[in-house]
């Protein structure tokens, strides 16, 4: 059996409003990494792609099934929604159990198998913990635990780092890395910074069309020599900020070195310097959203479509 | 899956402040309402007494008899008690009304609508009154002869024509009339009845009666807080998505859900009255009977069971359906006119939700109707099956389709 | 003061309506279950203690319903306007509907030719109301659940109907039986529960 996700043509409306559009994508084993902005139709893929939600038209087939397929598909998938809860009066253990059996898991092989989730995610010495008293950082690692525990083909996590502190997040990438060795782990994220650390392969998700699609490097290579470091007089930021696209801003007093993306060097003592995704990511947007902009810095607006 | 699911179920119950709450309500309820019964009230009848309580008669002539009375009563007093809905509605007639049913009263009699009242009149001030049992026993020997040449049908077509005026839900209505009237007992008839409840009852059956009376009350309410509380928190724990997500049928996880909930609202009751049944196995050792044992099992099952399923099973599916409050309104609503509804407090199933035996004994008239009481228990318990399918289904939609059935009309999309 | 208006708008449009439906929908299929021509005090009383009752119940009990979500009462008790003050605001507008209800059952029975005095089945079946669906918000306030609030009340309901002699002064269906001393201790109840009520459950979540 392939380990892949194929999905052509996918479209998904509610009503008037057009949550997906024609989407393609294919995802092999490894990090995948949706980025977007909020509403751009992340969850609504995700939970197509976990069946929870019908789509309109188009094929999707996970590992060779199609999606049609409920009962099978949900036994090969590790859903971790954006809001991820369990019933308040569960321990951590009791809570980890109660879904393993939903996924059809046989005492002996949950009695095992609980534990050593706990401890992959390290909530071995709060297992008695009740959800309710839990704080955001456990709550996630439990939805990551419940989302492996049956050893699921294709693990799909729904904002993972969103209410995360710095340090839960970096352990929480890295958890996913290593999850991601023998699996697909598809992973949505607005925070551009998680995909930076974790995935190889990308897409980028906006009004529910697809943007983007490729590898990092792919990315970061669109803003090859486009990205520019400045020094400017504060006063003149806000007149900067209308005609160039600026990524980045670090005022100090009266001076603010700022990050631009552009065709042409901005301005006489600008310098070249390396673009990271996040760049990338908001040129990508720009490109989108507003093209004249994009004229102005010189930047050819792209015909095809993506 | 299923034993499992069930078993975490029934722990995750044991867990909930509305479980405990409803064990302390039918505890309470049940001995305060049983403890006006004494044991020591069942003996043998002694001959020679001036009363021995009241029977229920369906002889063709006992009820013209004493319906005519109880209409001459009713006209006298200008108020009809109707039970339109189930409730009780006072009727009142105007005089052209009241002087037609008069009329019907002397078409039935014979007699003139003066002398009956005036024989009305005389009896009442005869009777001694001063006692409640007194009083009743004046109530159920009044009668009004009725006239040779008027048969049942002929009195019940007259009767019917009554019920046109005063309206819906009165006590002259056909079933009603065939379901009999209450008459003073004697001597031979309470002997029968204790030998009913003897024989037949073998004594904790006849309680057991008594007892599903009581608890059938208070199960057609209580039961709704279970269904309502288990549909509502996987939305309030925010979990639906999860278990949606996992390859767990709606069967399995609603069906374990639902046989938790039945399993451990129906214990207590089990319990409840497999102790308050052990007091009258030992009135029956003195009595020199031999004392059903199982009659508890026997009529919590065949009587309680079935009414607990289908109270869970609508309190699961509206709420399945709705995602909210809703069905405690519709349930406690339909509970409340069921229990209102009366033909009496003895019998006359039908196909209530809270059917009553308000009567310790009664055994000839129990299996005189006991196959209407299996009608209406297998019904339910039939419709309760249903409409756990039922709220698989909407389960299952809700699951596919990513959004409820109810929210796709009133709730706004994220 | 405008505040106040706009938090009690927001209320009633947003969480209170189906609840108002439903309460308004039980009034007007009252004409099917009860009688209101030519009663007695008693039975005129009867309307107001088995039927009217209803609607404390269907007031008072969902006044907590937005902050069943931990987090919204979290956000609310952030913000300026303390949330005793809101929840007052709801109690004020159930207030003034039971009032409504009240008034608007009791000229009904008057019209229809009953005899009994006005205003003193009116205070009685106020506070007895009122007590009744007070009872449901102090639950559904102190355990955060609405489910409760309305299973306790309409217990309170189901027993006093074999039992009120369990319930001393402060047993339901009293004015049936022409007893009108349970009115002051009602009152009090009532008062002390709504008090208790937001006091509890705000010290709880401290």
């Amino acid at each position: 059996m392939n380990t892949e996700i194929e999905i052509k043509q996918l479209s998904k409306n509610f009503g008037k409003k057009q949550a997906l559009l024609n989407v393609d994508l294919t995802i092999k084993q490894g990090m995948f990494g949706l980025l977007g902005p909020n509403g751009a139709g992340k969850t609504t893929l995700m939970k197509v792609l976990t069946t929870l939600l019908k789509k309109s038209s188009g094929e999707v087939n996970i590992c060779g099934i199609p999606v049609e397929n409920c009962k099978q598909v949900r036994g090969m998938i590790g859903y971790l929604p954006q809001d991820f809860s369990m019933y308040g009066n569960m321990s951590a253990y009791e809570a980890l159990d109660y879904l393993a059996v939903l996924s059809g898991m046989e005492k002996k092989e949950r009695q095992k198998k609980v534990p050593q989730m706990l401890e992959k995610v390290n909530l071995e010495h709060q297992q008695k913990v009740k959800v309710k008293a839990m704080s955001g950082g456990m709550r996630r690692r439990l939805g990551i635990a419940q989302a492996i525990i049956h050893d699921p083909k294709v693990i799909v996590v729904d904002e993972p780092t969103a209410g995360l502190d710095p340090e839960e997040r970096v352990r929480f990438r890295n958890l996913l890395c290593e999850i991601a060795r023998d699996r697909i782990v598809i992973l949505s994220t607005h925070i551009v910074g998680d995909i930076e650390a974790t995935c190889e392969e990308i897409a980028v998700l906006n009004e529910g069309k697809i943007l983007f699609r490729g590898t990092v490097s792919e990315l970061l290579h669109m803003v090859e020599g486009k990205v520019y470091k400045a020094e400017v007089s504060t006063m003149e930021l806000p007149m900067i900020k209308d005609t160039f696209l600026v990524t980045g801003i670090l005022t100090n007093g009266s001076t603010s070195t700022i990050k631009i993306v552009s065709e042409e060097s901005p301005m006489k003592d600008a310098i070249l310097c390396n673009g990271d995704v996040e760049d990338a990511y908001m040129y990508l947007m720009h490109q989108y959203h507003d093209p004249k902009k994009c004229r102005n810095m010189g930047v050819q607006t792209p015909e095809r479509e993506f | 899956m299923f034993g499992t699911l069930f078993i975490k179920e029934c722990k995750q119950i044991l867990r909930s402040l509305v479980y405990y709450i409803y064990v302390i309500v039918l505890i309470l309820f049940l001995t305060s309402q049983m403890s006006g019964d004494s044991v020591n009230d069942l003996q043998k009848p002694k001959k020679g007494l001036d009363y021995y309580g009241m029977t229920v008669s369906t002889d063709k002539t006992d009820i013209m008899e004493r319906t005519l009375a109880d209409l001459l009563q009713e006209v006298y007093q200008n108020s009809f008690s109707t039970y339109p809905m189930g409730f009780y509605k006072q009727v009142i007639l105007n005089d052209a009304e009241l002087d037609e049913i008069k009329e019907i009263i002397e078409d039935c009699s014979g007699k003139d609508w003066d002398t009956l009242e005036k024989e009305m009149l005389e009896y009442y001030e005869a009777a001694d009154q001063s006692t409640i049992e007194g009083a009743m026993q004046a109530m159920m020997e009044d009668r009004i002869e009725v006239k040779k040449d008027i048969s049942y049908d002929t009195f019940c077509e007259k009767m019917e024509r009554v019920c046109k005026i005063i309206g819906k839900g009165s006590s002259y209505e056909k079933k009603r009339l065939d379901y009999g009237v209450d008459v003073p007992s004697t001597y031979e008839k309470a002997l029968e009845e204790y030998n009913g409840i003897v024989e037949k009852d073998r004594v904790t059956g006849a309680y057991m009666r008594l007892f599903c009376d009581y608890a059938g009350i208070i199960l057609a309410v209580l039961p709704i807080f279970l269904g309502v509380t288990r549909g509502l928190r996987d939305k309030r724990s925010q979990v639906a998505q999860v278990i949606y997500a996992r390859n767990a049928g709606a069967g399995v996880i609603q069906g374990s859900r639902y046989l938790a909930n039945v399993c451990m609202a129906f214990l207590p009751v089990l319990i409840i009255s497999f102790v308050l049944q052990m007091p009258w196995q030992y009135q029956a050792q003195t009595l020199g009977v031999k004392a059903d044992v199982l009659a508890f099992l026997k009529y919590d099952v065949i009587w309680l069971l079935p009414e607990i399923m289908i109270v869970l099973a609508v309190a699961f599916f509206i709420t399945e359906l709705t995602e909210n409050v809703i069905s405690i309104f519709v349930q406690v609503v339909w509970a409340v006119v069921s229990l209102f509804s009366v033909a009496g407090l003895v019998g006359g199933f039908g196909l209530k939700l809270v059917t009553r035996w308000n009567e310790l004994g009664g055994s000839a008239l129990y299996e005189q109707q006991k196959s209407q009481l299996y009608c209406n228990r297998g019904f339910y318990f039939v419709l309760s099956l249903v409409l756990v399918v039922l709220t698989c289904l909407v389960y299952e939609k809700k699951r596919k389709e990513g959004e409820s059935v109810y929210g796709k009309i009133f709730k706004r999309r994220k | 003061m405008e505040r106040y208006l706009s938090v009690g708008s927001n209320f009633l449009r947003r969480q209170y309506l189906p609840h108002l439906l439903i309460t308004l929908l039980l009034c007007i299929m009252s004409g099917f279950f009860v009688s209101f021509q030519n009663l007695s005090p008693e039975q005129a009383a009867k309307v107001m203690e088995m039927f009217v009752i209803f609607t404390g119940i269907l007031l008072f009990t969902p006044l907590f319903m937005p902050e069943q979500n931990r987090e919204i009462w979290l956000l609310e008790k952030s913000k300026q306007t303390s949330l005793w003050q809101l929840y007052l605001v709801r109690i004020l507008e159930a207030l003034v509907l039971l009032a409504v209800i009240v008034t608007v059952f009791i000229g009904v029975l008057s019209l229809g030719n009953s005899e009994f005095e006005a205003g003193k089945l009116w205070l009685g079946s106020f506070a007895e109301i009122l007590f009744l669906g007070a009872v449901g918000f102090f639950v559904s306030g102190i355990t955060n659940q609405v489910v409760l609030g309305y299973m306790v009340s309409v217990l309170y309901f189901v027993g006093n109907i074999g039992g009120s002699k369990y319930f001393g002064k402060l047993a339901l269906f009293q004015m049936m039986k022409g007893d009108f001393t349970f009115m002051p201790w009602m009152m009090a109840g009532a008062v002390i529960l709504l008090a208790a009520g937001i006091v509890i459950r705000e010290k709880m979540n401290q």
